[in-house]
This record gives structure tokens, sequence and C-alpha cells, in this order.
């Protein structure tokens, strides 16, 4: 039978397939035949999921959106604190550390990157097209490491362009007004900086890691909000201090022991337990949402 | 070849396959035919392992499809063609989707040219009509030039340009000894293109037979239509065991049961007058119908005797 309608575009897929078959003389050997060599040549290999996975993360508007607002959050949150600071700062001696000030945004920027994880990892459930996923690469495992490791490698330098531009915006604001400033050369400065574009990936990645284990990314945003925000300073208000040992291990009291943002409860673990808890808790996440998706049906 | 072994797939208390084996073989295309609810699309989710049955083994090729190393140069799969991120472009969907295999740019054009989606490859696939919808998840079942073809409704929703070239692309497809399943609700479309039918009901096989066997198993098998001046004459001298007369006015009516040559003979041999003598072949349509309607009686545990 032959396309009437159509014949440029039948006849192009007509040379394709004669060029790549070999003859043969009953189909079941050109079939066995053709499948050997497209096996060959179309192996799936998790490198060619890491590049499937970072088409569709830079294809869709909603990223680049989420990490510009992260930035502008960010930095301009750094603006507007290093400038009311300074306002203030004439007075008397300074009351919070210039580091704070700059990176004040950072709580609300944190939101930005849970939220920007979190559909990340539950948009294709929700647009079913976790099913043509699935399909193209069937070794589940893969296509959350892959997806993981995708968003860190855009959300880790994202944070890190949105924390030092913060740094380089505020800190001039804070010097040119005569308050406080440290420099990237005074101790732990750097590694706080760090630290924090570090806690800020960790928490887009347990976004993600929600967002895929719930399927949706209203439960996962709600996690994020509730874990991130509500949960410690509810619990560090209300519970008696003996329990400030089981606060600490929270993702955000863990990041405050190598970064500036505000923990829950008065102890705080050392920089390398904070790196450790923190880390557990982004394992937990994406490896329970790997353990849900390899489990259940799509 | 795709082996289905005793599978069973339940959803808490509903049996959405029951107890299902077959195998789907290469060259010729397979059609699945079946009520809504009947277990097709799960059937093909159980192919390619997005759902795990409850019991029983799918092999592809000779292996679960979750073994495969190059799946999608192994299947093409069709299921559901809304199943796309909105947001997305065609060209970039095409380009995530063929990634995972090393597909690139070349081969990706070469698809959407196929598909004839070239000219609105920019454009977000969430405003794409059902029909180039249908389109793109077609040109997805394609990338890689597979050896097993999965389509559930491909024609839904397509215009007849569409149509005929899913039609042309299946046969070509079954000539070149790749395995084809196909479902669809449009029985005529099926009758063209199918050579081989799997029917379901209730997740259990009805029937697993060639077109023809199909239809002239199930159906009454052919018909023949006369038109006659006489046909009040003719009628009586028919009547047999096994023919079944339908009249439809005094110089017309339908026989089963009996060849056009027979009629025609007794005709000469009376004396009788022909206007019209016609073998009409039964429809897939007919014949399913008849299958599934025997299924339903049966379901119900009242099997009533049927009239004439």
């Amino acid at each position: 039978m032959t396309n009437q309608t159509n014949p440029t575009v039948h006849s192009a897929f007509d040379d394709r397939a004669h060029a790549e078959r070999p003859a043969a003389d009953s189909p079941a050997v050109m079939s066995a035949a053709l499948t050997r060599t497209r096996v060959a040549t179309h192996k799936q290999t998790f490198a060619r999921g890491l590049v499937s996975e970072w088409i569709k993360l830079r294809s869709v508007k909603s990223t680049w959106i989420g990490a510009g607002a992260f930035g502008v959050v960010l930095v301009g949150f750094a603006a507007l604190g290093a400038l009311l600071t300074s306002s203030a700062a004439g007075a008397g001696p300074q009351m919070t550390d210039p580091l704070s000030t700059v990176l004040m945004g950072a709580n609300l920027a944190v939101l930005v990157l849970g939220a920007l994880g979190a559909l990340a990892g539950a948009r294709e459930f929700g647009s079913r097209m976790i099913t043509t996923t699935t399909v193209a690469v069937p070794r589940r495992w893969k296509v959350v490491v892959a997806k993981a490791t995708v968003l860190t490698a855009v959300i880790l330098p994202v944070s890190l362009i949105g924390v030092f531009g913060a740094y380089a915006l505020g800190m001039p604001i804070l010097g040119a007004h005569g308050a406080t400033t440290v420099a990237l050369t005074d101790p732990g400065v750097l590694t706080s900086l760090v630290g924090m574009a570090g806690y800020l990936t960790a928490i887009a990645l347990i976004g993600f890691g929600l967002g895929m284990l719930f399927r949706g990314t209203t439960g996962a945003i709600a996690g994020i909000i509730g874990g991130v925000l509500i949960l410690p300073m509810l619990l560090g208000s209300l519970l008696p201090d003996s329990w400030d040992v089981v606060l600490q291990f929270l993702p955000t009291s863990a990041a405050s022991a190598f970064t500036v943002v505000a923990g829950s409860g008065g102890m705080v673990l050392s920089a390398a337990a904070g790196v450790v808890v923190l880390v557990g808790w982004v394992l937990a996440a994406v490896g329970g949402a790997g353990v849900s998706y390899v489990r259940r049906d799509v | 070849m795709i082996e289905i072994n005793g599978i069973t797939k339940t959803y808490g208390e509903k049996v959405a396959v029951d107890d299902l084996t077959t195998t789907i073989r290469p060259g010729v295309v397979t059609g699945f035919l079946g009520p809504n609810g009947a277990g097709k699309t799960t059937t093909m989710r159980l192919i390619v392992g997005l759902d795990r049955p409850t019991a029983g083994t799918v092999r592809v090729g000779g292996h679960s499809y979750a073994h495969s190393a190059a799946p999608l140069a192994e299947v093409g799969v069709l299921l559901d063609a809304k199943a796309v991120d909105k947001g997305r472009s065609a060209r970039n969907h095409l380009l995530a989707v063929g990634a995972t295999v090393g597909i690139g740019k070349a081969r990706v054009e070469e698809v959407l040219a196929m598909v004839g989606l070239t000219e609105v490859a920019h454009k977000p696939a969430g405003g794409f009509s059902l029909g180039m919808g249908q389109r793109l998840g077609i040109a997805v079942a394609l990338l890689a030039d597979p050896a097993v073809l999965i389509l559930d409704e491909p024609v839904n929703g397509l215009d007849i340009d569409g149509i005929q070239w899913v039609r042309a692309l299946l046969t070509d497809f079954a000539v070149e000894g790749r395995t084809i399943l196909l479902s669809s609700h449009l029985m005529s479309e099926m009758q063209l293109v199918a050579d081989h039918l799997l029917v379901i009901g209730q997740g259990r096989l009805l029937a697993d037979t060639s077109m023809s066997d199909f239809i002239h198993h199930t159906s009454h098998g052919e018909a023949v239509e006369v038109t006659s001046p006489d046909a009040g004459a003719l009628m009586p001298l028919l009547a047999a065991d096994g023919v079944v007369i339908t009249s439809t006015d005094a110089s017309r009516f339908t026989a089963t049961g009996v060849s056009s040559d027979v009629v025609g003979d007794l005709a000469a041999v009376h004396g009788l007058r022909l206007h019209n003598l016609t073998t009409v072949t039964a429809s897939l349509e007919e014949a399913y119908l008849e299958l599934t309607r025997d299924k339903v009686e049966y379901v119900g545990g009242s099997r009533l005797a049927m009239a004439a």
C-alpha cells in the first residue's frame, strides 16, 4: 500500500528502512538481524539517561523562572538587608553579623529552590510523561539518579552564583555606610558561603525526593515549607530544652552547623556532623523516592 | 515476538487481566480488540513493564522488557499521546526521549518529517490538537526504528491522511518482519490492517485467531443478497436446515447458509427471474459483536435462546 497524500514523507522512511536493512530470506531472520544492529547502536546507558534528563530540565520554562526568582530574592534581600542594617548602624554596634545580613534572603530563597526541586520530581507524574520515560529507561533507578544528578548540576551553580552575588552586592553596601564587614579571606567566611550553597542545593534535592515520592507538587511543597520553615520554629519554641538533642538533626538545624541559617534549639552539631546529617536527609528523600518509583506501577 | 505467559493483573479487588496467555508473532499485524475496560491497555502496560503482573511473565524478544539493553530500539510504544509535558516543544520532547538511546537531531528531524510535524515542532506540545498529539506519540514510538511496535488506538483523532499513512506504515512494518500489536475501536480500520486478532473481554482471552477465521467462524459467514420479482416463489425453494432467510420487501431477501451458486442454479431450474445476486462477506464488526454478545450472555448466567 502506498501513501498517495504524502509521498515525500513516506519515501524518506522507506529509503532509510532499506538502507539500514540487510537482505534476508525470511522475515524472522531479517527481524533478528535488525534487532542486533539496532541494539548495538542504540544501547541505553546511564550517560545517555543524563543527557535526556538535562534536555528535559533545560527545555521547560519553570526551571529558569525558578532559578531567576531564587537569584532575585537572594540578591535583592542582600541589598535590602545591607541598606537597613547600615542605616541603623550609625547609632551603635551592629547586632547581627554581616554574613547573616547579606544572606537574609536565604530563608525565603530556600523555599523557591525547594519548590523547584519538588516540581522537578513531580511534574512527569502530573503530565504522565513518566510512562514514556519509564518505557525509554526501564531500569528505573537510573532515572532517579540521572534526575537527581542533573538537578544538582543546575542548582548547585545557581546557588553558588546567588550566594556569592548576595555577598558581592551586600558587603560593599555595608562597607560604604561604615558598618562592619567581613572579607572572603576571614576565617570561616568562605566555608559559610559555600556551605550555604550546599544547604540550598540539599533542600532542592529533598524537595525533588518528596515530589517524586508523593507524585505531586502540593504535598512536596507543603513538606518543604513545613520541614524547613514551620517545624523548626514550632518545635524549637514548644518543646523543652531537653529535646534540643533531637532538634539539631532537623535539616535546617544541621545546616546551621556550617552556615549562617538559624536552626532551632540551643545545640549545634559540629560542621562535619552537620554535613553528614544533611546529606543523610538528602539520601533518605531521594532514596525513598527511588524505592517508591521502582516498586509502584507508573 | 511477544510471549505472554499466564499474566494476571489485579487492582485491589478488580481483575484487569485474567490469566492471559498468547504469543504475538512477527511479520503480521495483530489486532487487539475488546470492549472498554476489557484489559487491552493494561496488557500493553504489562508488556513494557509499566505495571507489574500479579502473576505470570511477559517476554519481548526473548527477555523481560526490564532487562532490555536498547529499550526504544526493541519496542516502540504509543499508549497515551497526551502523556507529554505541556510546556516542552515537540522537538525537545523527541530529543529528550531519543537521547536515552543516543538518538540525536538528525533522526529527530527525520521522524518529525515522517509524521508531518516539522512546521510545529518548536511549539509547546500542550497546545497540540488531538491529531497532532497522536502524530507526536507515533513519532516517539518510531524514534529508534523498533523491532516491536505496540500502539494503543493510534488512529484516534487522526485525519484521513494520517490514517492512510499509519495503515501503510503498519503494512510495511509487518512485511519487514516486525512485530505489531495494535488496538483500535474502529472495526473497519482494524479489518483493513490486521492479519491476526486477539479479542479479550473482562481480562480473559476470547479469541486468538486469524482475521479470516475469526470472521468466518464467529459470524454466520457469507450471506447472499437476492433481488427477484419472483422472490415469493424462490424463498420456499431455498428453505433447508441451516438456511436463514430474511425478507426485506416483496422482491428482496437475504439468505445465509446457502451459496450464490445454489441460489442461481435453483432459479434457473425453476425458470425464476434474478435481477441481483450478490455474495456479502460478513464484517469484522458483525463477527465481533456476535462474539461479545455471546460473552455478555454467558457472563450474565442466563443464556437465552435466540429467536430464529
